[in-house]
């Protein structure tokens, strides 16, 4: 077996994450959509826990799981929209031309994220998907100037899910030593902060045009 | 005008700030959780506790002796000075209990009894204490002075059956009572 | 004897795998954090009860005991089942049996001072006929107490109990999860219960429960956001997410509310106080906001809502909610402790020097410490109950978003300024 604990999570995980996906798209009552929308969240969540990549899975549960979905879930509940119905009184050509559209532009947003996903280093072992994304992620973040990071302890298992293969559990130790945080926070503030203002100036513009929106206008 | 506006009263900077009347009212309830520990409660010693705050433990210390002549407990039936069931079975009680708890099966005076005048007397009396709600209607309708509330509290059964008191133990609690109107006495 | 051998050499290779070491000694700290947790929502139970009592002028209750009966003689002295209890079984009353069991004190009532009364609560909530409305809908009515109760429990993981030992086999750090994201882990899966109040008050389809879910989810939102916001200035302070390195800063340089030894003698920590204090009254406060604590049980309050998201939950499917509340509380204290008081640390320097005579005398020093800094903090949240009435909703939301909000956002510009300038 060259599986590490940690792979086999992933594909755990990434199943979980599918299938709360499709079942968003297919389930009947909106309640369980948005329910299986968090569980989606959760699993890639724990998917970028596996990773190391900590500081986005907790992003990811607390923005999109624990604030927006459950505004969503308010939302759906005030509303309180009942089981949708199906409709099938369209013919059969009609459903086709209805659905044309919407299989193409999924499709072909499908066949970018494959082929994109595919290009990546390391992508096509499956065996270890997780060691390879370690592997790629330290090349890619780390590197030359970041090298200078000491690995504090590596008895914690700190970062990653720790591996039950040795290969595995070497990278592990190397992966854990990121320390995450701190190297988005520079990344954000250095390299990518103009792009991070102007995202905030947008997020800016957005709340205070739902302000602007919500607010009564008192006509005396 | 058909309502008075309720003068609110006006809050300075610090009362708008909250923290320091949070800290008063802390320092309240701190003050009760610690005199209260300590056995020195407020009114401890009017209301006669012996436990925690100005709690009395109850099984141990009762306040029997403190209920006042009006408390209404368990009602009973009472016997005169002479030793005389007081009951005649005119079954007014029993048609005033507004829970129906009071079941009166009449009868006639024993021949044996040493007064015959009021002929008649129960031949079974029975309370139901899980009906009974301690209103003392029965008392105050009684024309006989035969039906009291004493100043029992403690009605815990273990059955059904056991609620239901008879003529027997509602003598027994009642027992004799001093004082009442003989009205049968000047009968011949 | 050789067969003792042999186990004690198979332990000692087990343990000297690092990969069995790790996971032993996870699943050893992971069974005792969910049983101090598990101990300390009955303790909290009681705690409450006894403290509300105190505070009222009245014992609370303080009878409930450990029912040997059999045993028990009843205050009188007539009365001796266990002289009686002897005297069945033949056995002479000078007989060391009768004297083990008279030293045992099975003569008479063992003094729980009603500890055992969150027990048989529990016994009872357990035995209650479980009634679920025909009205509701089955699924999410289930599952909504599990969401309810799983997050405190999965969030107490990042919590440091103690410091770190060296064994002969390797390190144990005393903390379940070791990990870099250390609060931030509890916030997002404290914040996830929210779902099991939303869902809870949904699914019961009726009109009380959902308007309390539908509080319970804005006010849990709202407080949130200040929730985390306030901490900034801590962890501008300490400059790392990691919970044990923040007590162990805190350890060395002084409780962030209480700098007397270290580093935290300098000027630019006192300075420091006052940003610090101001973030402790905000976080405290939104503790109480999250845990739906007096003075912000808006999801519950019986006034206006009968009981809140659980009025149709009855017997354990209520008794997890009521968990639930109190293992939130106590995951809150538990994490101001964490970034306020210090956490495990003893403080004054007495860490490092019960560490230098024993690491598992000081470990278990500290383990004390920490429960003893969690039980004043949990009798705090009992005595703010007890203190406060219930503010009106529309106060709760205005407190969170006009002045919580804005206040931990000057704070951290406070922070910055004070790190900045005071040297």
């Amino acid at each position: 077996m060259d599986f590490a604990i940690s792979s086999i999570l992933f594909y755990v995980f990434a199943a979980m994450a599918l299938i709360c996906a499709c079942s968003v798209i297919f389930a009947s009552n909106p309640v369980t959509s948005a329910m299986s929308m968090a569980l989606c969240f959760a699993a890639t969540a724990a998917i970028l826990f596996g990773m190391g990549a900590q500081f986005l899975g907790i992003v990811q549960i607390i923005v999109y799981a624990g604030a927006i979905l459950v505004l969503f879930l308010f939302v759906v509940m005030m509303l309180d929209i009942k089981t949708e119905e199906e409709d099938n009184d369209f013919g059969v050509v009609r459903n086709l031309v209805r659905m044309t559209p919407g299989v193409l532009v999924a499709g072909v947003l499908g066949a970018m994220i494959c082929i994109a996903a595919l290009k990546l280093p390391g992508a096509r072992d499956w065996n270890n998907p997780l060691c390879t994304a370690w592997n790629a992620r330290s090349e890619l973040c780390i590197g030359k100037q970041q090298s200078t990071v000491t690995v504090t302890d590596n008895k914690d298992f700190g970062g990653a899910l720790p591996a039950l293969n040795p290969v595995a559990a070497t990278n592990d130790t190397k992966a854990s030593s990121i320390p995450d945080v701190k190297l988005l926070g520079k990344r954000l503030f250095t390299q990518y902060n103009i792009e991070f203002v102007i995202l905030s100036f947008a997020l800016l513009a957005g709340t205070v045009g739902a302000v602007a929106l919500s607010r009564k206008i008192h006509k005396d | 005008m058909s309502y008075t506006p309720v003068k609110r009263p006006k809050f300075s900077l610090l009362d708008k700030i909250y923290v320091v009347e949070l800290v008063k009212g802390l320092a309240i309830t701190m003050k009760h959780l610690v005199l209260s520990l300590l056995g020195r409660s407020r009114s401890k010693k009017d209301f006669n506790g012996k436990g925690v705050g100005a709690c009395m433990p109850f099984p141990e210390q009762r306040w029997d002796s403190q209920l006042p002549s009006y408390y209404r407990g368990a009602p009973s039936l009472v016997r005169g000075e002479d030793g005389r069931e007081r009951c005649v079975s005119c079954q007014l009680c029993e048609f005033i209990c507004p829970a129906r708890a009071i079941k009166i099966t009449p009868g006639a005076v024993s021949p044996d009894a040493a007064c015959q005048k009021q002929e008649k007397a129960p031949a079974e009396f029975e309370i139901d204490m899980l009906r009974c709600i301690y209103c003392g209607m029965c008392q105050e309708v009684c024309p006989e002075q035969a039906i009291f509330l004493s100043k029992e509290y403690l009605i815990t059964v273990t059955d059904r059956k056991q609620a239901l008191r008879k003529k027997a133990d509602l003598y027994k609690l009642g027992g004799t009572r001093k004082g009442l109107v003989n009205k049968w006495n000047q009968y011949k | 004897m050789s067969l003792f051998d042999s186990i004690w050499n198979w332990c000692v290779d087990l343990l000297s795998n690092e990969i069995w070491f790790y996971l032993i000694t996870t699943v050893v700290k992971l069974v005792l954090m969910f049983a101090v947790i598990l101990a300390f929502v009955v303790l909290s139970v009681w705690i409450e009860r006894r403290v509300a009592g105190w505070i009222q002028d009245r014992p609370g209750p303080n009878r409930a005991g450990i029912p040997l009966q059999l045993f028990q003689r009843f205050g009188s002295k007539e009365k001796q089942p266990l002289k009686e209890w002897l005297h069945f079984f033949g056995v002479p009353e000078t007989c060391w049996i009768a004297k083990l069991c008279t030293w045992l004190r099975l003569d008479r009532e063992i003094p729980t001072f009603g500890l055992m009364q969150p027990c048989l609560d529990g016994g009872k909530l357990f035995l209650k006929q479980e009634l679920t409305p025909s009205y509701v809908r089955k699924i999410y009515f289930t599952i909504a107490p599990m969401l309810v109760l799983g997050p405190p429990m999965v969030a107490a993981a990042v919590i440091p109990f103690a410091s770190s030992v060296t064994t002969d086999f390797g390190t144990i750090n005393m903390v379940v999860a070791n990990i870099g994201i250390g609060p931030l882990w509890i916030f997002a899966i404290s914040g996830l219960s929210v779902y099991g109040l939303t869902l809870a008050g949904w699914s019961s389809n009726s009109k009380y429960p959902f308007l309390g879910g539908l509080r319970a989810t804005a006010q849990l939102i709202s407080y949130e956001v200040a929730m985390g916001l306030s901490i900034i200035p801590l962890l501008m302070m300490f400059s790392t997410l990691n919970m044990q390195d923040i007590v162990q800063y805190q350890a060395d340089n002084g409780w962030t509310l209480l700098p007397l030894w270290g580093e935290g003698l300098s000027w630019q920590r006192w300075a420091m106080m006052v940003p610090l204090g101001l973030s402790f009254i905000i976080f405290v406060t939104c503790v109480f906001a999250e845990a739906n604590r007096t003075p912000f049980d808006m999801a519950e309050c019986e006034t206006d809502l009968v009981g809140g998201y659980h009025s149709e939950y009855s017997s354990m499917k209520f008794a997890s909610f009521f968990m639930g509340e109190y293992a939130a509380m106590v995951i809150g204290s538990a994490l101001v402790v964490t970034l306020f008081l210090g956490g495990w640390s003893i403080g004054f320097g007495a860490d490092a020097a019960l560490h230098s005579v024993c690491s598992w005398l000081a470990v278990c020093c500290q383990f004390l410490m920490f429960l003893i800094k969690l039980v004043a903090f949990v009798v705090f949240f009992v005595w703010v109950r007890w203190t406060l009435p219930r503010f009106r909703w529309d106060q709760v939301m205005k407190l969170g978003w006009l002045v919580f909000l804005e206040l931990a956002v000057a704070n951290i510009f406070l922070t910055a300024a004070v790190l900045y300038f005071i040297k």
